[in-house]
């Protein structure tokens, strides 16, 4: 790892990473509205800069006892790279199978669907939210299914991260009336702060 | 044509080639799902040429592709402009394919991981959608063998050998998540504990290779009368524990009453030898003096002390 690299972000930087999660997350909201026909409570995206072993806090959305699934994929493009996870409390499950229509009995493999669909939905639109903003393309890799039905600690301790700093993008997703409850981090490489801040200043400077 | 169209032409040339030599399936499908390309992967592997299945419905053809799960994909991405993602865990293959190492290759089948990419034309709507096909079938493979080799692992950890019941380690485990289960809803649950009388005596009248056949026996009378939600252990050399869920110490001991008539009626038959053996038993139900799963081992430990004071062969309730 290059200790010399500039892994801070100031202030104004924060809010601008703020704002472009923001309008990601709003475009990714909407697509899932329309898909399921609800309405889904905007949260305020999180913003922080933190150590890899603090992974877990930064899932502020989801307890750590709670049995949980997750998948996760990586992203990449002009120089900015990282990883899309999405973490679903297992308790959501009942009401996102009503919500996508699915019929027959809830097992894992049904859940599976529901996870990816879903995944395919936030992390796809976020990511295209963030790219248009940015004026980059990203390409993605396949999605890979992190875990069902573990807690928190073993979805995350499982995955051996190599990085020591991430700039971790965390949206709470919950729609109104039902229970379902699932959160979208985005994770970005320590060489890919660099990257990112210097397109962000080309927007603070405007 | 001009020198610049003429260049442009052998690009795409190029480009067509390298798509059809890409080792990757690529299909385009129209809006009624209607077949538009097929690449020289999809037609090696298919062997359906590229006339044979043009302006031909994907379902029609392909009778394996479970049609209300593609299209409930397939409709998100024409609806919502937005690529889908499906991996081999949802469905192992898309389309079935064989193997592609015939010969070497563990699976029967193509494992397959399916991209599904919006085609937009000028105006912003979806009208065709891209269908990328890849070959995942050695990461499958050594997936699921993984897995296989962990679960076993897993079991191996858990069970006893001899007896096939779970060992100490995982069923105190148990015992400890009974207890936290309990203390934490109020519902109340027992533990039963027995040991085989005067073992030592089997082990030295008829030798060891008998003494494990009446522990085994009295591991299979055990399982015969399980109920399905109770939890059996082998505790030590000759003493079986019993996590009796959601059951009270007087409900216990018909359990216990039962087993022990059992294994009284069941003599061991071993190398031409009869064996006649009985089993002591100690139940303690939980309650608030409890502190730990230890200490309500030892609870049930002293009902079956009184068992063995009071003559043997029979269950005693811990009071």
């Amino acid at each position: 790892m290059n200790p010399t690299l500039n892994v801070t972000i100031t202030e104004d930087q924060r809010d601008c990473y703020q704002e472009i999660s923001n309008v990601a997350m709003g475009q990714a909201a909407d697509l899932l509205a329309r898909l399921l026909d609800v309405h889904v409570i905007l949260p305020i995206p999180v913003v922080n800069l933190l150590e890899v072993n603090e992974l877990r806090m930064a899932l502020s959305g989801i307890e750590s006892t709670d049995s949980v699934s997750g998948v996760c994929q990586g992203f990449i493009g002009n120089g900015i790279s990282g990883e899309a996870l999405l973490i679903f409390n297992d308790a959501s499950f009942g009401d996102i199978s009503k919500l996508l229509k699915y019929g027959g009995e809830l097992d894992n493999s049904l859940e599976l669907e529901l996870l990816m669909d879903v995944a395919n939905i936030l992390i796809g639109a976020c990511l295209r939210g963030i790219a248009e903003q940015l004026d980059v393309v990203f390409s993605q890799g396949h999605p890979i299914v992190l875990g069902q039905h573990v807690n928190l600690a073993e979805l995350i301790n499982a995955n051996n991260y190599r990085w020591t700093k991430t700039l971790a993008v965390e949206i709470n997703y919950k729609i109104e009336g039902f229970d379902i409850n699932c959160d979208l981090l985005l994770l970005f490489t320590e060489e890919a702060i660099e990257a990112l801040n210097t397109k962000i200043n080309f927007l603070l400077d405007d | 044509m001009g020198t610049q169209s003429a260049e442009d032409f052998k690009e795409i040339h190029s480009l067509m080639g390298m798509l059809q030599n890409l080792d990757v399936g690529l299909v385009i499908l129209d809006r009624e799902y209607k077949i538009q390309l097929w690449n020289s992967f999809m037609e090696s592997h298919s062997g359906l040429m590229p006339y044979q299945v043009r302006d031909k419905s994907l379902f029609e053809m392909f009778s394996e592709i479970n049609e209300d799960w593609f299209r409930h994909k397939a409709e998100s991405v024409f609806l919502l402009n937005n690529r889908a993602f499906t991996t081999w865990e949802q469905r192992p293959y898309l389309f079935k394919f064989k193997n592609y190492r015939p010969i070497t290759g563990k699976a029967e089948f193509m494992y397959q991981n399916a991209t599904i990419i919006p085609l937009g034309s000028a105006d912003g709507r979806v009208e065709r959608i891209g269908l990328i096909i890849y070959d995942v079938t050695d990461v499958a493979v050594n997936r699921v063998e993984l897995k296989a080799a962990n679960d076993e692992l897993k079991r191996l950890s858990r069970t006893d050998r001899l007896t096939g019941l779970y060992n100490r380690g995982f069923w105190e485990e148990c015992l400890g998540r009974e207890f936290k289960r309990c203390k934490r809803t109020g519902s109340v649950s027992s533990m039963m504990i027995f040991d085989i009388d005067h073992f030592k005596k089997v082990n030295d009248e008829y030798g060891h290779p008998t003494g494990d056949e009446v522990i085994k026996a009295a591991a299979e009378a055990l399982n015969i009368s399980l109920r399905e939600t109770d939890v059996a252990g082998r505790y030590g050399g000759e003493e079986y524990v019993v996590i009796l869920v959601n059951t009270s110490a007087e409900q216990a001991m018909i359990y216990a009453e039962r087993l022990r008539k059992l294994i009284e009626q069941t003599p061991v038959s071993h190398l031409n030898q009869t064996v006649n053996y009985t089993v002591s038993l100690g139940i303690a139900e939980i309650n608030d003096d409890i502190a730990s799963h230890e200490e309500w081992i030892e609870y049930a430990d002293k009902a079956l002390y009184r068992s063995k004071e009071g003559g043997r062969n029979q269950a005693n309730v811990y009071s």
